[in-house]
């Protein structure tokens, strides 16, 4: 006799992986296509239908739940339309996702509607702080003496704070919190049965089932990273600061003449490019 | 009236069939351009170093040369205008909203140009991924991944996503279809069309409610499938790893790109050494 | 006779679904030989789909559960072997067929499962498999591409690429037309004779079973009943009829004129058995039907769908009808014909390219959905695509309620009385079995008081029994509604039900009659991929009068008998 589930099976994460990969990347795909309303300075639009991933956080296993979400995103809203943003995405991809979790991990009885809006605020609010907090940052970094600019502080901290205002007024409440009050109690009991589940109750929710050691020290490695890209715009590291010395030693004779061989180089690739391109294209006719 | 437009517009954008079909078109297109025919391992590498360097480059001159390269790489991908006009006006509108607000608090005009080189750099970093990734395939994207290390489950995702999509938004639009035929709409449009705006999507996340349902159901048989297919099987298995990605190879055309980038890379450093 | 050599045995195999109080199944013993073809029969819950999944150890590697007993497969224990090993030598096709389609193209999907156990010539086997399925010409296609027909000879395809000794295919044609239906059953065959594969068949459609299969498995309440060869289990009639399973409608008329035994099982059989009766043909009296007030007018009607984002495919031309008050029209013809296209113009769901339609003798231009439902009510083929509320008696007064009709409550009560669902009320309807829901799907539409009826595919999926059940409630709309059109490749429920039948074929109207005609017109019927009910057919290979039903042929005879005439039975 096999023991009754008490723990997810990996058949059953990679079920709350599809389904919360297909049903949050359509609904970005619906995102994308809401034009948005801009009222002066303040811009209104739908950020994302983040009830979605957060009602399958409370449900399911978070985590899975959560990073099924994101890649979704990723994949419909983004490759699929021919959006991808390359690493920014990334970002987005782990804050997205730690939002959620937290999210899901507040809610230990779906019933309880308290619960649920505490859980979906916080948890879409943790999101954008975070995402806030490293938009900010990126002007740091791409911005030489950032201090020493008068104004550019303020405006940043302006702009950044009303658009996180109007994403938490908008988004968070009527895309967020009611959407999720909605639709988990109604869920609640009902699909789970549909994936070979029990539903959640606060004796076999265990936060620690969630948070392993692997995850912690997944996000120790991830908030490293964070910290280290930050800590090498504070170092005052430039590519192009290396030259002093080198000029001083050979002179601007010789960067004349590595300039003269790239472009010599340059010139012998392209006409090998042309040609290969031809040759290729009439292989094809 | 602007709001009035805007309601007509997503009005007609609400036609499901239109949405559907025009998802499926930008989906499913392939366009071919230079970058097509390239490794999506050698893009990604090449968009790695564009994607990070520039960040931390602050010489002008090292900058429009890699915003000139950036221009010149977007025309051959044959970027659509659409796309390009969003980035352009979305950096512009920003650096005129910062500039604003900090007049307001007593600065000066001053802020716009850190600003606008701060877009620059951001300009070239957004145009090397549009450029990449307008043009790579996703599958190839994702099987360059998996190449790389990237788990298997997140390239059978976006295999899976182009299986699934057409049958969403199939099932979607039968379910707001089963609405609005049983349902009835606001016979006032309402102040700034409120009652019609607030009707339809209150429609439309009220359809998620049946779409995870049968959503759920959809996906237990799929990754049943999945485990009768041997799926498991294969993703403990690096050879079948490279079987599936057997057809990603590396040409001489692919090596000419990055030398040619390398040698352009070269130019624009030590020409800001000259300049 | 060679010595049978077992290929699945099952020991005293007993299960229980996790959080379920009944067993599924309960001490199952069986053995399925090699080179059988195999149909496991039984009623709703016998635990058919069960026992199939506890051959590829899907029960209990996936489905954890109580689990005792024993099976083997080729030899090998499931409960001690993973089921990716398992599945090499056994293949699955699943009864939403759909859900196993995982790669984007068809060519791509037929070689997943040998790529993935790293068999060099994956390609090859994925071509291989096209090919037996008659799929090599859409190789390339995306899936969501091809029809529902042929979405299921890939299944199959995707199935058989491994070559596994065994087969095992839920309900492999409860979504298809006669005509496709055969074309599943010719690839069975071939890979049965051809390729020496053992086969197993869920099956209700007892007719396919006769044509088909070498041996049947009756399941009653998780226990082997019997297994038998075919002809002597479509013998049974009586104990199949108490399970609610109805033997070949020949057999059944052999059964009730309580003829010689064995009963014919197949229509030849069949007609070898009645020949010799001297039945006077007799002149038929056609259903002419009255033409009163148009209800729906639609004049040269053409759509052309963007569905193939290349070419533009004609799906309906030159369409013109009219349908009238009290008729019962049927629309048949093979899937693609374009039926459910025209349900939809029909509905102003779909909006044709050019064309007029008109409701009442009023003109439809461009309305809202909203709009329409208050004349028109339309019923998905798909029932759960229709379920938008989280229990049965919100999705019946979803209408009334959101139009605010005074005292709907006593109506829905009176709907859920109806059709049964009183019971059911407070339940999701997503979780409620096919027929029930089918039920529901049959009582919203009544819920809309609609003037025009409009059903796609009302008897999919169901079983026979179900069906029957569901063809009662039909009679019952009668009482709500003017006009109903349903579109169907049930010829039973032709037959029995319609007062008049609109052929397609390739979105053009090739016939306009009663059924009767219609099924006596072998040009039209093969033109439109048509095939009559068997007792319709025995009566035209007799030359008797015409019988829809087998109560209806059953009466006739008895009515000769009466007279005194010989019937002489061959």
């Amino acid at each position: 006799m096999l023991k009754e589930q008490a723990t997810f099976t990996q058949s059953q994460k990679m079920m709350i992986f599809i389904l919360s990969m297909s049903l949050y990347g359509l609904s970005n795909m619906f995102t994308e296509l809401i034009p948005s309303v801009q009222l002066g300075p303040i811009e209104l639009q739908i950020d994302c239908f983040a009830f979605i991933p957060l009602a399958l956080c409370m449900l399911f296993h978070p985590f899975y739940a959560a990073i099924g979400a994101a890649t979704g995103e990723i994949i419909f809203g983004e490759l699929m339309l021919g959006q991808f943003g390359g690493i920014g995405e990334i970002e987005k991809f782990i804050l997205f996702s730690v939002g959620m979790i937290v999210g899901g991990l507040l809610v230990r009885n779906p019933k309880s509607k308290a619960q649920v809006a505490v859980g979906a605020i916080l948890g879409y609010g943790l999101f954008l702080v975070l995402s806030t907090i490293v938009d900010i940052l990126k002007v740091v970094i791409g911005v030489e003496e950032f201090e020493a600019v008068p104004g550019l502080a303020e405006s940043i901290f302006i702009v950044e704070g009303v658009e996180f205002l109007t994403d938490l007024l908008l988004t968070g409440t009527l895309f967020t919190v009611l959407p999720a009050l909605y639709l988990v109690p109604r869920l609640y009991g009902k699909v789970e049965p549909l994936l070979g589940l029990k539903p959640r109750t606060a004796t076999n929710f265990r936060v620690s089932d969630v948070i392993t050691p692997k995850f912690l020290v997944m996000s120790a490695l991830l908030s490293l990273l964070a910290f280290g890209i930050a800590l090498l715009s504070e170092m005052d590291f430039n590519i192009g600061s290396w030259e002093p010395e080198f000029v001083d030693t050979y002179g601007i004779g010789v960067i004349w003449g590595v300039i003269c061989v790239a472009v010599i180089c340059v010139c012998i690739t392209l006409w090998l490019m042309m040609k290969k391109g031809r040759e290729d294209s009439h292989d094809l006719s | 009236m602007f709001t009035l437009e805007w309601v007509k517009k997503l009005e007609d954008r609400l036609s499901l069939e239109y949405i559907k079909q025009e998802l499926l078109r930008t989906a499913f297109s392939t366009e071919k351009s230079f970058f097509t025919q390239l490794d999506p391992r050698i893009l990604l590498a090449w968009y790695g170093y564009f994607a990070i360097v520039p960040w931390f480059i602050y010489e002008h001159v090292t900058l429009v040369g890699y915003l000139l390269f950036m221009v010149i790489l977007t025309v051959i991908a044959r970027v659509s205008p659409l796309i390009l006009t969003v980035l352009a006006v979305g950096l512009a509108g920003e650096i005129l909203l910062l500039g604003f607000i900090a007049l307001l608090f007593g600065g000066d005009l001053s802020i716009v140009a850190p600003m606008f080189w701060l877009s620059i750099k951001l300009a070239v970093i957004s145009l090397a991924s549009v450029t990449v990734f307008s043009s790579i395939n996703p599958e190839k994207f994702s099987d360059a991944l998996l190449r790389l290390g990237a788990p298997a489950q997140f390239s059978f995702s976006v295999a899976y996503a182009y299986r699934i999509l057409p049958t969403l938004l199939e099932e979607f639009q039968q379910i707001i279809l089963s609405y609005r035929l049983r349902g009835l709409a606001p016979s006032k449009n309402g102040v700034l069309y409120f009652r019609k705006i607030y009707y339809y999507i209150t429609m439309l996340i009220k359809s998620f409610y049946p779409l995870i349902l049968n959503s759920a159901k959809r996906s237990r048989t799929t990754v049943e499938a999945l485990e009768i297919k041997g799926f498991s099987y294969a993703a403990k298995d690096k050879r079948v790893l490279k079987m599936k990605t057997n057809y990603l190879q590396t040409s001489q055309m692919d090596w000419l790109f990055l030398l040619l980038t390398v040698c352009y890379v070269v130019i624009v450093h030590s020409l800001q050494l000259i300049l | 006779m060679t010595s049978l050599k077992p290929l699945i045995e099952c020991q005293d195999l007993t299960f229980r679904y996790p959080g379920e109080e009944k067993f599924i199944l309960k001490d199952l013993t069986c053995t399925i030989n090699e080179g059988e073809f195999l149909a496991i029969i039984g009623g709703n819950g016998s635990g058919k789909s069960t026992l199939c999944k506890a051959f590829n150890g899907l029960i209990p590697h996936f489905y954890v559960g109580d689990y005792t007993g024993k099976v083997t497969l080729d030899g090998v224990c499931t409960t001690t072997t993973d089921v990716a090993t398992l599945s090499q030598s056994i293949g699955y096709v699943y009864q939403d067929f759909q859900n196993q389609l995982l790669r984007p193209t068809a060519l791509e999907d037929a070689c997943f499962m040998p790529l993935n156990y790293g068999l060099d010539d994956y390609k090859e086997r994925g071509l291989w498999a096209l090919e037996v399925t008659g799929l090599l010409d859409v190789k390339n296609e995306f899936i969501w591409r091809l029809s529902g027909g042929q979405q299921h000879l890939l299944a199959l395809a995707g199935a058989i690429a491994m070559r596994p000794k065994l087969l095992v295919i839920d309900e492999p044609i409860a979504q298809l037309d006669p005509h496709h239906a055969e074309q599943i059953y010719e690839v069975l065959k071939k890979l049965h004779t051809d390729y020496g594969m053992t086969i197993v068949v869920i099956e209700h459609h007892t007719d396919f079973i006769a044509e088909y299969c070498s041996h049947v498995m009756l399941l009653d309440k998780g226990q082997v009943l019997w297994k038998k060869e075919t002809v002597a289990a479509l013998n049974c009639v009586e104990e199949l009829l108490e399970r609610n399973i109805f033997p070949p409608q020949v057999t059944q008329i052999a059964h009730s004129l309580q003829l010689k035994q064995p009963y014919p099982v197949t229509l030849k059989q069949s007609i070898q058995t009645f020949k010799a009766s001297p039945w006077k043909q007799q002149a038929t009296v056609h259903h002419i039907p009255q033409h009163t007030k148009p209800m729906v007018q639609l004049n040269n009607i053409e759509l052309a769908y963007n569905q193939r984002l290349e070419n533009n495919k004609l799906v309906l031309q030159n369409i013109s009808l009219e349908l009238s008050t009290h008729e019962h029209i049927a629309l048949v013809g093979n899937n693609g014909a374009g039926k459910s296209t025209l349900l939809k113009v029909i509905a102003g769901i779909v909006r044709p390219t050019s064309g007029e339609l008109y409701i009442q003798e009023q003109l439809i231009a461009r309305a809202m959905p909203e709009k329409l439902a208050q004349d028109m009510g339309f019923i998905f083929q798909n029932p759960e695509e229709m379920f938008i509320e989280d229990s049965v008696r919100k999705e019946i007064s979803f209408y009334l309620k959101s139009r605010k009709v005074n005292d709907y409550e006593t109506y829905v009560d009176e709907l859920l009385e109806t059709f049964e669902l009183v019971d059911l009320q407070d339940q999701d309807a997503r979780l409620l079995s096919g027929g029930q829901q089918r039920r529901v799907s049959l009582a919203i539409g009544a819920a809309m008081r609609p003037k025009i009826l409009l059903l796609d595919e009302p008897t999919a999926n169901l079983d026979i029994a179900t069906k029957q059940h569901v063809l009662n409630m039909l009679l019952e709309l009668k009482k709500y509604v003017q006009t109903i059109v349903i579109a169907t490749h049930d010829m039973e429920l032709v037959a029995e039900w319609s007062s008049r039948v609109v052929v397609l074929s390739n979105g053009c109207i090739l016939a306009d009659d009663t059924s009767e005609r219609i099924f006596q017109n072998h040009g039209i019927m093969a033109a439109g991929h048509i095939k009559a009910p068997q007792v319709v057919q025995l009566t035209t290979a007799l030359s008797l009068p015409y019988c829809s039903s087998v109560s209806q042929f059953i009466a006739g005879y008895l009515q000769q008998v009466e007279r005194g005439v010989h019937v002489g039975m061959g």
